[in-house]
């Protein structure tokens, strides 16, 4: 398949750059390095940081932004801590998502279940940290065991109210 | 503003010793002007010393240096500051007043003869810098065999040596500790005595201030500094090793009291060679030491030896004499006595003053041990009987413990140590404390006596009560409080009170000596008292303390009394004012963790029983370990065994460096660069992987004199290894590091370093080069990159690396993406990180200090027309420091400095320079040979294997030899003036040195045998050290036979050796510029400035060249009026003589003296005769093929350089397009022309940033194989994609397709969205590249110069003579070089006029004498000689039809000699007969 950039959306890669965490998008060199670094390209081939970022410096707007690409960060931001340009595309992505749902490629729905998604798996690690610490403050040899732990806490934030 | 009076200074400063500052040197020293080059290092000679090969030639780094820093360190007019800085710079240019600091190197530069005896016994070692720390030197050290001054350098950080910082006495313990580490037990033992003469009883009763600040107990524990002292003190015996004394004196010394500060003050006032007598009250001496310490602490014996010694000394002790009563200070005077010192200590104790403590069981610490002490020496004992009864003693400190376990030992029923305070607070040493709770004394703590309980005068009990601890006193200690109503009654039949003493200040009194309540008054510094000759010291001044103030006050005083009997100042620098480094708070580098070696302890059962001593000495083997347990804080330990074993008295421990001041023209900064290090990216394992080296790492591990000699091992496991990955722009373009700039030199060096790794493996590697874009942009780069891909199978992988892991057998494991988006993991054995070039670590202290301004990124700031002048007028930069560039460029950049500052200073041309004068030269060559051989043992280099004595009579009985000489250094400056004094007493005529290498040496030997007035060809050398005591040091009579057999060679030589001329010629003072360019013009210019006329040719009506057609540079100055400016300029200057519209047709001459004959466009010729001849003539772009990209087949492809018209003339072309796009690499880098075109990625860059900023709605499409922003034109690249300039990469096998419809159609593949795309163009614009203009080949068969394979001049070195060519007089500049841009054109040129003025700026030229000679008759003509020399020397006679040899262009290679198959032709001085005549005697 033959693209022809001259109908694609040249304005794309400003929009992209004026919403916040995404403004050095268009730096980027094509090192590579966040592609490399990603976990989740190791499981998915097709998600490809440095191929997303391209398709942005194209304007391919529709494409990117109906992707289910977008979605499959799992924000760890690997990508953003070796990054020698500093695009941060960690955040990119984050700008994208928002751009998917106010441009209406997602129902809002979408974007609060991933959000809310990304909140409690915050949540559930915060709860986890502070609990080993709580343990270990008690008793510094305590054992604990991580995984009834986190069973127990997942529990406990299922029962609560939103994020 | 005040006029100046006087013209400039004639002499500039150049800080920097690297290749850079020493080309600056080496040009201005050799046009005239003196040079102070300051290196901060102990040798010049910069980065480039470290690298094993440089690229593009794979030369040896050290050998094209090596050349040049021995003409750098002897040349007469440049003054190396080796070791310095430069502090601070003054004035204004022409006028400068630099200030110098001149680092204590401890070593006398002068006197060093760099023979390495020193670093043969310096006991510490360091991590060597030049190393790169992969292998260590010693504490004194050369940085590298070849180093420049040829001496050796101390590394001393007094300030970083906490014990002896921390020793009241100085001891230095990191000396003596080294010292033992060797098994140099004696030395040791006389390293203590230097502070500290009774180190045996110090070693057991020292309560070692040192080892509380060792630096060590942040690792694991402190070293066993006092145990170690012991340990010596044993395995030596001191009365064995006197120490010497100096010749006796008249004065005498009267020593009042023989305690620790009595003996010390005699000790050193003996060793001084002064009379003393010590009076002792007691009928023991030893004061404290002997009475107030117990045996089984300090064996009397042990003292006894050690006071022997002083009595040995010349000491007089007179016991049982107390001053006061038995003598008085006066009687002592009258006696004779010179100076009297009061030693007299702090005897008495100090009473409770509690209701009953006068009983007669109740006694003073002091006084009960002073009274077993002596009872233990024979006396009566006179103190409480404390066999069977209960012992309670009061107080916490030392002598409390001592009290209580000599209680113990004498028989006490029980012992009970009463303490106010907690255990925490008591002052004696843990381990006292310890050893007494071990040995079963009990401790009362929180509990004071209030009243000794008494029947008729006889102690019943002791009431005590109970304490509790309050608020902080003075001490920092908590105040004990009574606990009211807790009294308590303990059943105790004697008390012994240690809880202070106090000095009996009646003999003070008595002597008429100030005192006040507690103390004598003395002079803290100077231990003066109020009456004139007497001093004081030790505890009677200080109060009671320890015995190592003692021994401090001790020697203090001695030297006072010493200074005060020869009248001396009693104060001056005496002030210590050493700090401790507070950087010293950080520990080292990861060391091993090994706690320490404790001495055994007698078991505590049966100690009690006697007065044997308790701790035991250390081990031999604990000793060792303990002395290697020191970190070596200061590095230099200060042991002195270096001056022992200087037989050149070159070392010096209290030099104290050098601030100085001179007055210089001009300043050029070239201080080079240092690499990013990469630590801090652990991603990449470096420090944590052994096999992952930095890039001047793995220089040193390929180079042959390297850690690992050259072979190419691992560093974990010395295994050869199979595969090596680089990883490039390891802090470069990386903004999240600092560097966003590109270093320009990595991806050269890396393909370099694949290639070599290669050749140093016999098995085929396995290589990788990861990296981002291929910067091959310098001259035969692009070749370089082609053969490693091509035929060393180097894999180059684009991408940049993710992070590197290590398996568990070393191997290192790369992950990375590729272009396509796969993720790949592959497996290296080793890991070189091609790390990027950093300003220098005090590069902006050094701007500060000079007030020159830097980038944001700490290297200088300099503008784009004006590239080696920073913003401080009169000052230069040159080099790295100026930003990441490669040798060639640096070097193009000092001569070019060099050029620059020599036209500022031109009217000071030799005011401040030297000229060798020489004697008359003798006439020999009637006379019989009479040779003197000089052989030399170089101290033990040549001395500890080869027989010298035994080759020296060898010589002398070899004929013709008339005297032979043996020299401990035969290059010293002493030993000079004995060759000179030899050839004139024995009426010499030849001379042979047997020593070391002609390579350093010859001409230093040469020059004195001038200087005694023979021809300096007279002369030959025999290697008998690098070919001899070198390679067969473990066979020296070998060694010693075959040093006979290269005498008995280079004596047979020298005798058939000829004087040979040293004539000159004139020379023509102007130059001939071809080429009105920029370059060209620069050089005219910066020539012409200096009062050398100068023709400059131009082929066409106007003046500019390639710049014409350039708008702005990168940068966005405007080029058109900076041409115009250089027009008007040139147009103005009288001394420029412009010949438009004319062309070079032939050229004549050599040398100084060329003929050129120019045509002008009207047919009509002139000759012109100039000294030197700049070739300027520039390049053309290249012009594309038709249909190339469309070329030629669509109006709107245009090239670059139309591009950057019409978007500056905002034409409606380019104002309605919407999509431009750019071509890179057009013309360049292709099959035709495998080079890189260098200035065309700019180019597009420049022109995509002016047209996004100018129209911010067009998309503009940039087509580059490789984006080559090298250096800080990176930033312009970052600032063209922000501006969102869409950078496309193709490969030149895929090139974008350009359909030239009526809408012109780019197509082409991008491989990171996997996808063939298409978009229709307005605007197709070639970066097209540059190609040699066709007049060179001309040019280059005019001036006898030759092109390198694409048509370019080829210089004479790539490296080190970038703008010169074999011919001499012959330079270049600008794009007939290479391509290049303006900037760099600019430095280019006036880098030609600097190496230009080296020539123009002599009155005459030096022929040398070596040079080839023909014979007419054997000479056929063949032209086989012309053919093979680089110099352009030999021609042919045309009248003659015989060779001809120009002198003055021949460099006596030996090419010829060689070449001819009829043996017509020779090199004087190395003549056929005189070589054979060599070889005869070698082999026959």
């Amino acid at each position: 398949m033959v693209v022809d950039a001259s109908k694609l959306n040249p304005e794309f890669k400003y929009e992209v750059a004026s919403l916040p965490g995404a403004e050095n998008v268009r730096v980027c060199f094509t090192c590579g390095v966040c592609t490399a670094s990603c976990p989740v390209s190791e499981v998915e081939e097709r998600f490809n940081p440095r191929r997303m970022i391209r398709m942005i410096m194209w304007g391919m707007k529709e494409e990117i932004l109906s992707s289910d690409l977008i979605w499959l960060c799992n924000q760890c931001y690997s990508c953003y801590a070796h990054c020698p340009q500093d695009v941060k595309f960690t955040d990119v992505v984050g700008a994208l998502r928002r751009m998917a749902v106010e441009e209406g490629y997602v129902d809002a729905s979408f974007l609060r279940l991933s959000e809310e998604m990304d909140c409690m798996t915050q949540q559930l690690r915060n709860r986890l940290v502070s609990k080993v610490l709580e343990t270990r403050c008690a008793d510094a040899d305590a054992e604990v065991d991580l995984r009834s732990l986190m069973t127990q806490l997942a529990q406990e934030l299922e029962g609560e109210e939103g994020c | 503003m005040s006029e100046k009076m006087n013209g400039p200074v004639g002499s500039a400063l150049v800080v920097g010793g690297g290749i850079g500052g020493v080309q600056t040197a080496l040009d201005l020293a050799d046009s005239g002007y003196y040079v102070y080059l300051v290196e901060k290092s102990p040798s010049i000679g910069g980065t480039m010393s470290q690298l094993d090969k440089t690229f593009p030639t794979n030369d040896c780094s050290m050998c094209i240096l090596g050349p040049k820093l021995v003409e750098c360190g002897r040349h007469l007019n440049i003054e190396n500051i080796t070791y310095s800085e430069l502090l601070d710079l003054q004035g204004e240019a022409g006028d400068f007043t630099a200030t110098i600091w001149e680092k204590p190197r401890y070593v006398d530069v002068e006197a060093c003869t760099g023979c390495g005896e020193c670093a043969e016994v310096c006991p510490v070692s360091a991590l060597s810098e030049y190393e790169e720390c992969l292998t260590e030197r010693q504490a004194v050290y050369r940085p590298f065999p070849q180093a420049s001054p040829n001496a050796f350098t101390i590394e001393k950080h007094r300030e970083r040596r906490l014990c002896e910082l921390n020793c009241p006495a100085d001891c230095d313990a990191q000396g003596y500790i080294a010292l033992i580490g060797q098994q140099k037990y004696e030395e040791a033992l006389s390293l203590i005595r230097e502070t500290v003469p009774l180190p045996g009883v110090m070693g057991r009763i020292c309560v070692h201030p040192c080892e509380s600040n060792c630096r060590r107990s942040g690792i694991d524990e402190p070293v066993s500094v006092a145990a170690l002292k012991r340990f010596v003190a044993d395995q030596v015996d001191p009365l064995e090793v006197l120490p010497e004394v100096e010749e006796p004196r008249e004065e005498k010394v009267a020593i009042v009291g023989s305690g620790p500060a009595g003996l010390t003050s005699a000790y050193y006032l003996a060793r001084a060679g002064y009379q003393c007598t010590i009076y002792e009250a007691q009928p023991v001496p030893g004061g404290m030491l002997a009475l107030g310490i117990p045996e089984y602490r300090l064996p009397h014996d042990v003292l006894e030896r050690e006071i022997r010694v002083i009595e040995k000394m010349g000491v007089q002790i007179i016991t049982d004499t107390a001053i006061g009563t038995d003598i008085t200070v006066d009687e002592l005077f009258e006696q004779g006595y010179d100076a009297v010192y009061l030693g007299i200590g702090a005897q008495n104790g100090r009473a409770m003053g509690i209701p009953g403590e006068d009983v007669e069981t109740a006694v003073q610490g002091v006084d009960f041990l002073r009274e077993a002490n002596l009872h233990a020496h024979g006396h009566p004992y006179e103190g409480p009987p404390v066999e069977g009864r209960s012992v309670a003693v009061v107080g916490g400190g030392n002598v409390a413990m001592d009290a209580a376990r000599t209680a113990l030992r004498m028989g006490a029923e029980d012992v009970r140590v009463l303490y106010r305070r907690s255990q925490k607070e008591m002052p004696a040493l843990a381990e006292e404390i310890e050893e007494a709770h071990e040995e079963g004394v009990e401790f009362e703590l929180l509990v004071n006596p209030t009243e000794v309980l008494t029947v008729d005068g006889e102690m019943t009990g002791l009431r005590c009560v109970t304490m509790q601890l309050g608020a902080p006193d003075d001490s920092g200690r908590r105040r004990p409080e009574p606990v009211p109503g807790s009294e308590f009654d303990l059943d105790v039949d004697v008390l012994i009170e240690c809880i202070g003493q106090s000095v009996d200040l009646d003999a003070a009194r008595e002597a008429g000596v100030e005192h006040d309540d507690w103390t004598v008054s003395a002079d803290p510094l100077t231990y003066e008292t109020n009456r004139e000759g007497v001093f004081a010291g030790g505890d009677g001044v200080t109060g009671p303390s320890v015995a190592v103030e003692a021994v401090a006050d001790g020697r203090k005083a001695a030297e006072s009394i010493h200074r005060y009997l020869n009248g001396m100042d009693l104060s001056a620098d005496r002030e210590d004012d050493i700090r401790p480094d507070p950087a010293m708070d950080d520990l080292p580098a990861p060391v091993q963790r090994r706690s320490r070696q404790k001495p055994e302890l007698a078991d505590a059962a049966d100690r009690t029983g006697d007065f044997n001593e308790v701790v035991a000495a250390l081990e031999e083997e604990a000793a060792a370990i303990e002395a290697e347990r020191c970190l070596d804080c200061a590095v230099c330990s200060e042991c002195l065994e270096c001056v022992a074993a200087c037989e050149a008295n070159a070392i010096d421990h209290d030099d104290p460096g050098t601030v100085r001041s001179v007055n210089v023209g001009a300043v050029v900064l070239s201080p080079g660069f240092e690499e990013f290090d990469p630590d801090t990216l652990f991603e990449y394992g470096y420090g944590s992987s052994e096999n992952v080296v930095s890039s001047i790492e793995f220089e040193r591990i390929l180079s042959a004199s390297g850690p690992y000699g050259g072979e190419l091992v691992r560093p974990s496991d010395g295994r050869h290894p199979d595969s090596i990955a680089w990883i490039q722009c390891i802090g470069s373009r990386d903004e999240q590091v600092g560097c966003g700039y590109c270093s320009s030199v990595c991806c050269t060096y890396a393909i370099k370093q694949a290639q070599v790794a290669q050749e140093h493996s016999d098995t085929p590697l396995d290589m990788g080069i990861f990296f981002m874009d291929m910067r091959t942009h310098g001259k035969d780069f692009e070749r370089y990159y082609n053969r490693a891909q091509d035929e060393h199978d180097v894999d180059f992988v684009r991408c940049k690396v993710h992070e590197i892991k290590e398996d568990e057998e070393g191997r290192l494991i790369l992950r990375y993406a590729t272009t396509d988006g796969a993720v790949r993991e592959t497996t290296y054995d080793m890991v070189v990180l091609s790390v990027g070039l950093r300003p220098p670590a005090d590069g902006a202290d050094l701007a500060e200090r000079t007030g020159i301004g830097l980038n944001d990124y700490g290297f200088t700031r300099t503008r784009y027309f004006q590239p080696i002048e920073s913003t401080r007028p009169g000052v230069f930069v040159s080099g790295a420091f100026g930003g990441p560039r490669d040798i060639p460029e640096t070097v193009m950049q000092s001569s070019a400095a060099a050029g620059r500052v020599s036209q500022m200073l031109s009217d000071a041309r030799f005011s401040a320079t030297e000229v060798k004068e020489y004697p008359v030269e003798k006439d020999v060559t009637e006379e019989p040979p009479r040779v003197g051989v000089f052989v030399c043992h170089c101290g033990l280099n040549i001395g500890g294997v080869v027989d010298v004595p035994a080759v020296k009579e060898y010589a002398a009985e070899l004929p013709h030899v008339v005297f032979a000489e043996e020299n401990l250094y035969t290059c010293s400056q002493d030993t000079q003036e004995i060759i000179k004094e030899k050839i004139e007493e024995y009426d010499l005529n030849r001379v042979v040195v047997a020593s070391c290498t002609p390579r350093t040496h010859e001409p230093l030997f040469q020059e004195t045998v001038r200087e005694a007035g023979l021809n300096k060809y007279m002369f030959t050398m025999a290697n008998i050290r690098d070919q001899c005591s070198w390679v067969h040091s473990s066979d020296p009579e070998g060694a010693t036979e075959k040093s006979k057999d290269l005498v008995r060679a280079a004596v047979a030589k020298v005798v058939e050796l000829e004087p040979l001329p040293e004539i000159t010629i004139g020379l023509n003072k102007s130059a001939l510029v071809i080429g009105g360019g920029v370059s060209g013009m620069t050089s005219a210019l910066t020539l012409s400035e200096q009062g050398f006329p100068v023709h400059l040719v131009e082929k066409e009506e106007s003046l500019g060249g390639n710049a014409r057609a350039v708008r702005r540079t990168i940068e966005g100055e405007s080029v058109d009026e900076f041409l115009a400016g250089l027009i008007r300029r040139v147009d103005d200057d009288p001394l420029i003589d412009v010949h438009r519209n004319c062309e070079v047709i032939e050229s004549a001459g050599y040398v100084g003296n060329f003929v050129t004959t120019l045509r002008s466009g009207d047919e009509s010729e002139e000759e012109i005769e100039h000294g030197a001849v700049i070739l300027a003539s520039g390049a053309v772009p290249y012009v594309p093929h038709e249909g190339q990209f469309g070329w030629e087949l669509h109006g709107d492809v245009i090239s670059c350089a139309d591009l950057e018209n019409e978007i500056e003339k905002q034409s409606e072309h380019i104002s309605s397009a919407r999509r431009v796009g750019i071509v890179h690499c057009v013309g360049s880098r292709d099959e035709e022309r495998p080079y890189c075109s260098r200035i065309c990625c700019s180019t597009a860059i420049k022109n995509a940033i002016e047209l996004k900023e100018r129209y911010p709605d067009k998309e503009v499409y940039l087509f580059y194989r490789d984006v080559r922003t090298y250096g800080f034109i990176e930033e312009h690249y970052r600032r063209a994609r922000d501006l969102g300039v869409h950078f496309i990469r193709y490969e030149e096998d895929n090139p974008p397709e350009v359909s030239a419809g009526e809408q012109l159609e780019v197509s082409f593949f991008d491989e990171v969205v996997d996808r063939q795309i298409t978009v229709e163009m307005d605007v197709l614009a070639l970066a097209n590249g540059l190609v040699p203009s066709p007049g060179a080949v001309d040019l280059a068969k005019m001036f006898k110069v030759p092109l390198n394979e694409d048509g370019f001049f080829l210089e004479a070195h790539v490296k080190l003579r970038p703008v010169d060519f074999a011919t001499d007089g012959v330079y270049m500049a600008g794009l007939v070089h290479a391509p290049k841009n303006l900037s760099e054109s600019i430095s280019q040129a006036e880098a030609a006029a600097g190496r230009a003025t080296t020539l123009l700026s002599q009155d005459e030229l030096a022929v040398e004498g070596w040079v080839a000679r023909v014979s007419d008759e054997r000479c056929s003509g063949c032209e086989a000689c012309v053919n093979v020399c680089p110099y352009s020397a030999v021609s042919i006679d045309e009248d003659k039809h015989v060779a001809t040899v120009n002198e003055v262009l021949c460099k006596g290679c030996g090419a010829c000699t060689v070449a001819c198959r009829a043996g017509a032709i020779d090199t004087k001085g190395f003549t056929n007969q005189q070589l054979l005549k060599e070889v005869e005697a070698i082999c026959f």
